[in-house]
């Protein structure tokens, strides 16, 4: 029943769903590529030597390096104008771009039309399920890498991933590439295996079953690919052998099957092989602060320094002044409570301040940067770290890769490494590791440590955000409303954490609505109302100002 | 629901145990050679044939027309008795992958003594190979593209290909209508309709007639004004369209409704009775060459006629008769020597010569290919009609 072809059939289709996995593995849904394999295919066809002359194998390979090549060159100058597109914006755009090429090479003279390109047969089931091999053995390696690790925290929340110090822009750029490079394989290993390269293996339809393939295997396991296209290109072969008529019954009976797998496997076909996530001994193992050679902490500011300078600030939505010249320092080992009503504008304040949003008028300078003019990643990587007033976590990750995400400045890039297999990659994992651990400790959430992020509670959450953002060795926090939801208790815990984070030296800009934690622990506190700074002080005075009074329980009539 | 995963692999892993093992109890036992020669040959074992056909996708449509007209066949050589044939038709899905999975399966060493098909010469091109490679000899029954039988020694076929039935096409076109000026219109995203486009030009150039314009569309395109609207500006003798039948019957209903009554060649898509079941009277008119002449009275082709008639309750077509004229050919060819053997069947391909089909006098030349005559119909009252 495994005849030769079908057992190439399934390495080739898994290498072709690995192109959708490498996307869909960032949350980018790509319908391109089709187009990459395509241009692969006819630039290494038109390029390769002859293999009558310089042997089969030899041919091969250059025409594997070719397709390769062309394929991330032609995902790189796509993705370049395209890469700002999300979703069905992105797949629409990717799908123009296949069907360009498809139309290309039906009217250009070489490709010889719809007719194509006879091409020799040279692909052996062993090459291709070499090559599969290398493909699976590049996503098993970057999966838990500081770059896989990236790629995983845009697809759960692009926002909070840039927030964290990650450059999204390149990383989904660098995923685009990967998509196209493995896309070129496939092309190439297509051509070389049916004979023929012509456009119209290279259609819509192409592109929605390597679709299909890797969400039937699975995209957040590298396995499922291989699984998905095995399990598809097996049904036929099962149908036949089974002495099933020939004829509709067959696709009829496909379709129910990836319905089936679809409706009861929503994580694919791979979707049960556990993540498999050790967690670090830490016992004994020093504090925050310990020196850690293995990590790429940064020299803070001495306590007392100006680690944030807003001048004139404003922020308008429209007609409304959400901030309106709000003038404010914050200096290192300071806890700043930052209150008002709601709707005073906390949370623009604290954005402009954290790079997300740019202000209208006015400069905020945050460590030596100017957010809002520098992209987000850039004002983390100044040491610039926060949370989020809704939580912002990577669901689908565990408590401790959420941290480590968090760690994404601290931690050195160990890809290159990993494939390698130099121990020096392993070392630095073991310390990204432990840093993340010793940040999950610290909030006290250690026994949590596998949990998803989305199977917390929300006191739980609020505190894991707390320890993503201590794990990028920040010189700032912004804390935005972290107690929301927390019983007494919890608060009180809180409120001692916080504390010790600015008598460690931290700046801290707390935004809260309990106003007694504030009271409690803040060293100062500015009190917005109406986008303006109305009061600022010591905690003492502030809430004895009438302004303040009147801002929060209203006017007297 | 993560714990269903496992159930249902482990389903798909036993199925695929239990069809492995089911597999290998296969193999034929007895000898296909038998004794005699001719119609008193008598084979002990069934000669097996294994038949890629695209029962579904794209060319669903010319793969069942050809199913009927094979197992037609079988089922009237099985009652004649001395030879059995244990036909396998076989589903390639239009779909470069199955063609060659299908390809493969039936080459194999417990395989058929003869593989015919695939439908579409696409697919030939990706199959046929696997055969020649394996020493398996193939009859192709509908492919009509150059270059088909050129691939080994084992390929044959019955189909006449466009290069030898266009020129014909136009050269009794240009005598019944003297076309002086043409315009041609082909699909370019089709192998099948790109090919007959290239062919038609060759033919076009040889009988010394003008081409105004050539336009090209896509096989999925239904609206054809704005082509058919520059192409009657042009003010040709004749539209000459290469395309398949589901491009060609907008087409030539568009057509008639612009006002364009000129007479409207078209290539092996267009034999197709489907062109005036959907296009009507629009269709009157339309000249087609074709590789089987439906009319023909003789006995065969009358016999033929009725048969499938009276089996399947409808007309047959050009695929089911080139069909059925297929299976009876590798009849007559397992009957010259007497054996259901692959490298005797081939030879027995080769050496016909003057086979009365149901396709008319049927010779395989040199080169593999079938040579018999074509005819060359128009639409009349809607029915094909011998364009004299």
């Amino acid at each position: 029943m495994l005849t030769e072809s079908t057992v190439t059939f399934i390495a080739l289709g898994a290498i072709f769903a690995f192109s959708f996995y490498a996307v869909l593995y960032a949350g980018q849904l790509s319908l391109g590529q089709a187009g990459f394999a395509s241009v692969a295919a006819y630039t290494s066809v038109l390029l390769a030597p002859d293999p009558a002359v310089v042997g089969d194998l030899p041919a091969l390979l250059v025409a594997l390096v070719i397709g390769t090549t062309a394929g991330a060159a032609a995902a790189i100058v796509l993705g370049l104008p395209t890469m700002h597109l999300r979703g069905v914006f992105l797949a629409i755009a990717t799908l123009g771009f296949a069907e360009a090429v498809r139309i290309f090479a039906l009217n250009a003279e070489w490709t010889g039309g719809a007719q194509g390109m006879s091409v020799p047969k040279i692909v052996t089931p062993a090459i291709a399920w070499i090559v599969l091999a290398v493909v699976a053995y590049w996503f098993w390696r970057s999966g838990p890498t500081r770059y896989g690790r990236a790629l995983e925290a845009i697809r759960e929340d692009e926002l909070a991933a840039g927030a964290m110090g990650i450059d999204v822009g390149r990383h989904r750029l660098g995923a685009f590439g990967t998509a196209g490079a493995v896309a070129g394989l496939y092309g190439v290993l297509w051509a070389y295996t049916v004979r023929l390269v012509s456009p119209a293996d290279f259609g819509f339809t192409a592109a929605i079953d390597g679709l299909v393939t890797a969400m039937v295997g699975g995209t957040t396991v590298f396995v499922g690919p291989v699984v998905g296209s095995a399990f598809l290109t097996v049904i036929p072969e099962v149908q036949r052998a089974l002495g099933v008529e020939a004829g509709w019954i067959r696709p009829f009976v496909a379709g129910l099957l990836l319905l089936v797998v679809i409706l009861f496997l929503p994580g694919g076909l791979a979707g049960w092989v556990p993540r498999r996530i050790r967690v670090p001994d830490i016992s004994g193992d020093g504090d925050l602060d310990a020196d850690h050679p293995e990590l790429r902490t940064r020299e803070h500011a001495p306590r007392g320094d100006v680690v944030v300078r807003l001048a004139g600030l404003s922020k308008d939505y429209g007609g409304v002044h959400a901030v309106r010249g709000v003038h404010l320092e914050i200096r290192s080992g300071e806890l700043l409570g930052l209150i008002g009503p709601n709707g005073a504008g906390k949370t623009t304040l604290v954005n402009m301040v954290s790079g997300l949003v740019a202000p209208s008028s006015g400069e905020a300078t945050v460590l030596g940067v100017t957010a809002g003019r520098a992209p987000v990643h850039r004002v983390a990587a100044a040491g610039v770290s926060r949370t989020f007033q809704h939580s912002k976590l990577f669901g689908r990750l565990s408590a401790l890769e959420n941290v480590l995400v968090g760690g994404h400045l601290v931690i050195r890039p160990t890809l290159v490494r990993r494939l390698l297999w130099l121990p020096s990659a392993r070392r630095d994992e073991r310390a990204a590791l432990a840093h993340a651990a010793r940040c999950l400790r610290r909030v006290g959430m250690l026994d949590a440590a596998t949990t998803r992020a989305n199977a917390l509670s929300y006191g739980d959450q609020r505190r894991l955000e707390i320890a993503r953002a201590l794990a990028a060795d920040p010189s700032l926090i912004v804390l935005d409303e972290p107690a929301a939801g927390m019983n007494q208790v919890e608060a009180g815990e809180l409120a001692r954490l916080i504390r010790s984070l600015a008598d460690d030296g931290l700046a801290v800009l707390l935004i809260e609505h309990n106003v007694g934690l504030v009271r409690q622990i803040c060293d100062r506190v500015v009190v917005l109302d109406f986008g303006e700074v109305i009061a600022s002080g010591a905690p003492t005075d502030v809430a004895a100002d009438p302004r303040v009074v009147e801002a929060y329980l209203g006017t007297e009539a | 629901m993560a714990h269903r995963g496992p159930a249902l692999l482990a389903a798909t892993v036993l199925t695929v145990a239990l069809t492995a093992c089911a597999s290998e109890g296969g193999g034929s036992g007895g000898s296909l050679v038998g004794e005699g020669t001719g119609d008193d040959c008598t084979i002990a074992s069934p000669v097996p044939v294994g038949a890629a056909l695209s029962l579904t996708g794209a060319a669903a449509s010319y793969g069942e027309s050809q199913q009927k007209g094979l197992e037609l066949a079988a089922e009237q050589l099985n009652a004649k008795g001395g030879v059995e044939y244990e036909l396998t038709v076989e589903d390639d899905q239009t779909d470069p992958k199955q063609g060659i999975a299908v390809f493969e399966q039936l080459t194999a060493a417990d395989g058929a003594s003869v593989i015919i098909g695939p439908t579409l010469s696409t697919a030939a091109f990706q199959a046929q190979p696997i055969a020649q490679d394996e020493g398996v000899p193939v009859l192709a029954i509908s492919n009509t593209v150059d270059g088909i039988t050129a691939q080994g020694e084992y390929i044959f076929r019955d189909s006449l290909t466009e290069s030898q039935v266009i020129p014909q096409t136009v050269a009794a076109a240009k005598a019944e209508y003297g076309l002086e000026k043409v315009v041609v219109m082909h699909a370019n995203d089709d192998a099948l309709a790109e090919a007959g486009g290239e062919v038609f030009a060759g033919a076009l150039d040889a009988e010394g007639i003008e081409v105004a314009d050539t336009l090209t569309f896509s096989v999925a395109d239904t609206d054809f004004r704005a082509l058919l609207t520059e192409a009657k500006a042009a003010d040709p003798d004749a539209l000459v369209v290469s395309s398949l039948i589901e491009a060609a019957i907008p087409l030539v209903t568009q057509a008639r409704e612009l006002g364009i009554d000129v007479p409207i060649v078209g290539g092996n898509g267009f034999n197709n009775p489907k062109l005036m079941a959907d296009a009507g009277d629009a269709a009157e008119g339309v000249v087609v060459g074709a590789a089987w002449n439906s009319s023909s009275d003789n006995p065969e082709n009358t016999a033929f006629l009725a048969d499938f008639e009276e089996k399947y309750g409808a007309q047959p077509d050009q695929f089911a008769a080139q069909a059925y004229t297929g299976l009876m050919l590798v009849d007559a060819a397992v009957r010259a020597s007497c054996s259901g053997e692959r490298d005797a069947i081939k030879e027995g391909l080769g050496g016909i010569e003057g086979a009365a089909t149901v396709l008319g006098e049927l010779t395989i030349n040199d080169e593999r290919d079938a040579e018999h005559e074509a005819v060359v119909q128009v639409v009349e009252d809607g029915q094909f009609a011998v364009l004299d």
